[in-house]
């Protein structure tokens, strides 16, 4: 535990390194997410409400989004690029060391401009969320589930690359969870919507965390609790399969 | 020179993208992910608002959706950082030593990587909307929208060279693409049809060279007979490409001066 806390203070230091471009690319990445809540905004104005969904939920969700999204993407950045560690041979520097490999690789990296997702995601929950200390609580659980669900996604179709070969099955999936997070669920219908609850989990990244904060019900927190501890259970055992068959490419690369 | 080089260059990037499998269907993937979703969003939409947003219907909306991702999703997103890092690289000062126009190859070259995937897009994308909303809305707005798909994505490609040479003074395009694309997405359309805006930022949005990237191919896909649309798109073609010029001229004499 403590190779792992220090593995991520030196990547935080790391990040760090180059103050200007750490902030730049910190403002972009809340430019880029003040960009969605315009095009929310545009469309609920237009719309008014749809399926139970109206502007201040959709925010709710987008606050959820961004704070598992920027836990993930930004603070263990790796987790988006297990599949490509592994083509790349990215893994050799983890093997040597004496720490468990995937906590290594995955704190090993710090990305500044995810980094701008998770300020943004707090901003957005204190500016719209009407935050109170149980909907606060509530948020902050929701996210850190949502952002297991979606850290055990990404490293578990990521680690696909061991036994396909390819890392296209990776970036496809992690396009897809993130797109199909940012939408309120109930848009989709018949298969598309059970895949949400299954296949792609992305319902439990951001939109029942969110529903959580409005309407708190225990069953549902139980099952988000119960999902987010499932996938982050798959993503640990897919990785050590896949870690057997992984071969070196005798390139030293940084993980 | 040898005249040849823009077939050359278009033709060449075309058959290197085409034997990619792997490339074209993760394009494909996730062309069909995000068209489906935002064509599921604008369908529920218009059901809940007594059939249409404004003036669209659900199946116009949904070949709207399926056109205006076509042409954004073809083009590589990150191409202003790409260009971006060769110039900071020095690559392109390399590329100077070419008998042919830096800007003419890398655009021709970019164009060619995108036909394929903009090929496979709007195929699916015709299959795609056919199921899911029905037959396209009307068939002489639809034969318009075949050219007007092309143009959309050469003056996408030509105004990312010209956003992109800010880097021969900066030597960094990184944040540029974030902002660049966040522009296409919004006020050119991609996400959301003009006439959903209010009726300033329509008027905003409809004076800038934006929506002639994707409101313009889409809005002739979703029905609507307006071949004027197209003059709009050779006008910013023309307009881009001088600017594209000039910022690479100059950024290659900066080059010149003071090496690559």
């Amino acid at each position: 535990m403590r190779a792992v806390t220090a593995t991520m203070r030196a990547a935080a230091s790391e990040a760090r390194a180059n103050p200007g471009a750490f902030w730049s690319q910190l403002a972009a990445m809340a430019l880029n997410d003040i960009v969605w809540v315009i095009f929310w905004a545009l469309f609920f104005n237009r719309v008014g409400t749809l399926r139970g969904w109206d502007q201040s939920r959709v925010l709710l969700l987008f606050a959820c989004l961004t704070t598992a999204g920027g836990i993930v993407l930004g603070v263990l950045s790796n987790a988006r690029r297990v599949g490509e560690l592994a083509m790349n041979g990215g893994i050799d520097a983890a093997l040597a060391l004496p720490v468990p490999p995937l906590p290594y690789l995955l704190v090993r990296r710090i990305d500044a401009v995810n980094l701008g997702d998770l300020v943004f995601g707090f901003g957005l929950f204190a500016l719209s969320g009407s935050p109170s200390v149980e909907r606060t609580l509530i948020y902050v659980c929701g996210s850190l589930a949502g952002a297991a669900v979606l850290a055990g996604f990404l490293i578990t179709v990521g680690s696909l690359t061991f036994f396909l070969r390819r890392s296209e099955a990776g970036e496809l999936g992690f396009h897809a969870i993130i797109l199909l997070a940012s939408y309120p669920v109930d848009i989709f219908a018949g298969v598309t919507k059970v895949m949400l609850y299954t296949a792609v989990p992305a319902a439990f990244v951001a939109a029942v965390p969110a529903n959580l904060i409005e309407d708190f019900n225990l069953r549902d927190a139980l099952v988000l609790g119960g999902v987010a501890a499932g996938f982050a259970a798959m993503a640990w055992s897919v990785f050590s399969l896949g870690l057997r068959r992984y071969t070196s490419t005798a390139l030293w690369t940084r993980a | 020179m040898n005249a040849r080089w823009p077939w050359v260059s278009v033709s060449s990037a075309a058959r290197r993208v085409a034997r990619d499998r792997g490339q074209l269907l993760f394009a494909a993937g996730f062309y069909v992910v995000v068209a489906s979703v935002l064509a599921a969003l604008w369908r529920a939409a218009t059901e809940v608002n007594g059939g249409t947003v404004a003036g669209y219907s659900g199946l116009q909306l949904t070949w709207y959706v399926v056109a205006a991702e076509a042409v954004t999703i073809a083009l590589n997103t990150r191409l202003i950082e790409v260009i971006g890092d060769d110039i900071a690289s020095g690559a392109v000062a390399a590329e100077l030593l070419r008998p042919a126009p830096v800007l003419g190859v890398r655009v021709c070259t970019e164009l060619g990587r995108c036909l394929p995937r903009l090929g496979v897009c709007v195929a699916i994308g015709a299959v795609l909307a056919t199921t899911t909303a029905g037959a396209p809305p009307d068939a002489t707005a639809l034969a318009l929208a075949a050219p007007a798909v092309v143009l959309a994505v050469f003056c996408n490609l030509i105004a990312q060279h010209a956003f992109a040479g800010i880097a021969f003074w900066l030597r960094d395009a990184r944040s540029m693409w974030f902002l660049y694309h966040k522009l296409v997405f919004v006020l050119g359309g991609m996400l959301l049809p003009l006439q959903v805006m209010p009726s300033w930022l329509h008027t905003v949005a409809a004076w800038l060279p934006f929506a002639a990237m994707a409101y313009v191919p889409a809005r002739l896909a979703s029905g609507h007979v307006e071949p004027q649309l197209l003059l709009v798109q050779l006008w910013w073609l023309g307009v881009m490409w001088w600017a594209a010029r000039a910022v690479f001229n100059a950024g290659e004499r900066r080059l010149q001066v003071v090496g690559g």
